[in-house]
């Protein structure tokens, strides 16, 4: 007897306090009933073993008194949840980039760079677990998200047009260059610096020196993206969500270099963009390296312009594939 | 028949067994409760009609029915330990004809289908 008072009390644990007691005194009843009918009111101890066998472990007889099933968020609440989820956790990391990049903007100062991205890293469980934490209780106020009163009508359904397939010539073609370029800079690094060589002289970039690794870490990151984008085909939140975290890394860095370009070439006296432009010829017989400091801040102005266009567009795509058209955000009500 | 399923399906199969009486387990205990009943008589009761039933099942079973309003329970102290006696009230009944009829409709439409005369 003496056992199923231990299987009981390893039930009992499991099981909500308020119903303790009673379901507890109702399963002893319940065994020492089946007990007695089995061995004739003589039981042993290999009598009380097998009962307990075919009752099942603690573990399992306790679940059975949650039909329902325990968990923080149900099946009812998920799919809304995966959806906030990912715009929370979007919003958090955009807003963290973008202040990254005004701070960049307004002083170059490389060395707080991977501070502010192990920051941004530091932050996503915490916007992870809030996102978690609200939706659990809403799921304990047992609020669920209002069902639509509208008639179903099947010819509705959104075009599959909207899941658009990834241009696989195109992805396959970037991943390609991407690769070249990374490549031939990586030669650069350990070649002693980035540097070409032109008739006799030695034209050299120290900005692109002193960022190699963030430029390199970003290029590896948009090849990872492009691959990833190859083998899924298609255009999801989750893909779109990647490229545009690739991007805007890649934003940021493209932010430093023209950042530095614009440092180096003030102090080399050469003015801002317009005024090095309208400079040109006077620059050309003053030297080669503050031409094409020049140009290299030029052609980096004109990427981050385009890479700038191509996340804002993603960032549409996002949440257009998110907010179907017509729909208006779930609602909630209690539950009556 | 049973040994004719293959050893890879026996897990399935057991798993579908169980699905197909769980899904019957409710008009059958509905069925048994016009007298007042505690859970063990229930179980000897439904077993000694082929019907076996886990004692794990049949209680979380008779509480989810009184919770949804078919069934009243009591506790009557005064025999050699405390019993919790379940009887079904006239929600449940009305419940019960329902799905009595259903179940009728289904042996039906089963006959017909499991039946070797294919049209």
């Amino acid at each position: 007897m003496e056992l199923i008072e231990r299987y009981l009390q390893e039930i009992g644990r499991r099981l909500p306090s308020r119903q303790r007691t009673d379901i507890l005194s109702e399963l002893r009843s319940s065994l020492v009933d089946d007990l007695e009918a089995r061995s004739a009111g003589q039981p042993r101890q290999s009598d009380v073993v097998a009962l307990l066998k075919e009752m099942g472990p603690p573990e399992q007889v306790a679940a059975s008194f949650h039909p329902e099933g325990q968990y923080l968020i149900g099946p009812g609440l998920y799919p809304l949840f995966r959806m906030v989820l990912g715009i929370v956790l979007t919003a958090v990391v955009g807003a963290q980039l973008l202040a990254v990049l005004i701070a960049v903007a307004l002083r170059d100062q490389p060395a707080s760079f991977l501070d502010s991205f192990w920051g941004i890293a530091n932050s996503l469980p915490a916007a992870f677990g809030f996102v978690v934490l609200v939706f659990a209780l809403l799921q304990r106020l047992e609020i669920k998200p209002e069902a639509s009163d509208e008639i179903f009508d099947p010819l509705a359904l959104p075009s599959l047009a909207e899941d658009e397939p990834v241009k696989v010539g195109e992805q396959a073609f970037s991943v390609i260059i991407g690769v070249v370029v990374l490549v031939l800079l990586s030669k650069f690094a350990y070649g002693g610096g980035f540097s070409i060589r032109y008739g006799e002289g030695i034209f050299t970039n120290p900005v692109i020196d002193r960022l190699f690794f963030w430029i390199a870490l970003s290029m590896a990151l948009g090849i990872l993206v492009d691959i990833v984008l190859l083998w899924r085909r298609r255009w999801q939140p989750g893909t779109r969500l990647l490229k545009i975290g690739a991007n805007l890394f890649s934003l940021s860095v493209l932010a430093l270099l023209i950042q530095g370009h614009s440092a180096w070439l003030a102090s080399a006296g050469a003015g801002g963009l317009f005024e090095s432009l309208a400079r040109l010829p006077e620059n050309l017989a003053a030297g080669t390296q503050l031409v094409g400091m020049a140009a290299f801040r030029l052609a980096f102005v004109v990427a981050f312009v385009a890479e700038a266009i191509e996340t804002l567009v993603q960032v549409y795509r996002l949440f257009r594939s998110m907010v179907r058209p017509g729909s208006d955000l779930p609602v909630f009500v209690w539950r009556s | 028949m049973r040994d004719m399923i293959f050893a890879s399906q026996s897990e399935n199969y057991e798993k579908l067994s169980q699905e197909l009486r769980r899904g019957i387990l409710v008009l059958a205990t509905l069925s048994q409760l016009d007298e007042k009943k505690y859970g063990y008589a229930l179980i000897s009761q439904l077993s000694a009609q082929g019907l076996d039933v886990e004692q794990g099942t049949l209680y979380p079973l008779l509480r989810r029915l009184e919770e949804q309003g078919m069934l009243d329970s009591s506790w009557d102290v005064s025999g050699s330990r405390p019993r919790r006696y379940y009887a079904i009230n006239a929600d449940g009944r009305s419940v019960r004809e329902a799905l009595k009829e259903d179940w009728q409709a289904l042996v039906v439409s089963m006959e017909k289908l499991l039946s070797h005369d294919k049209r």
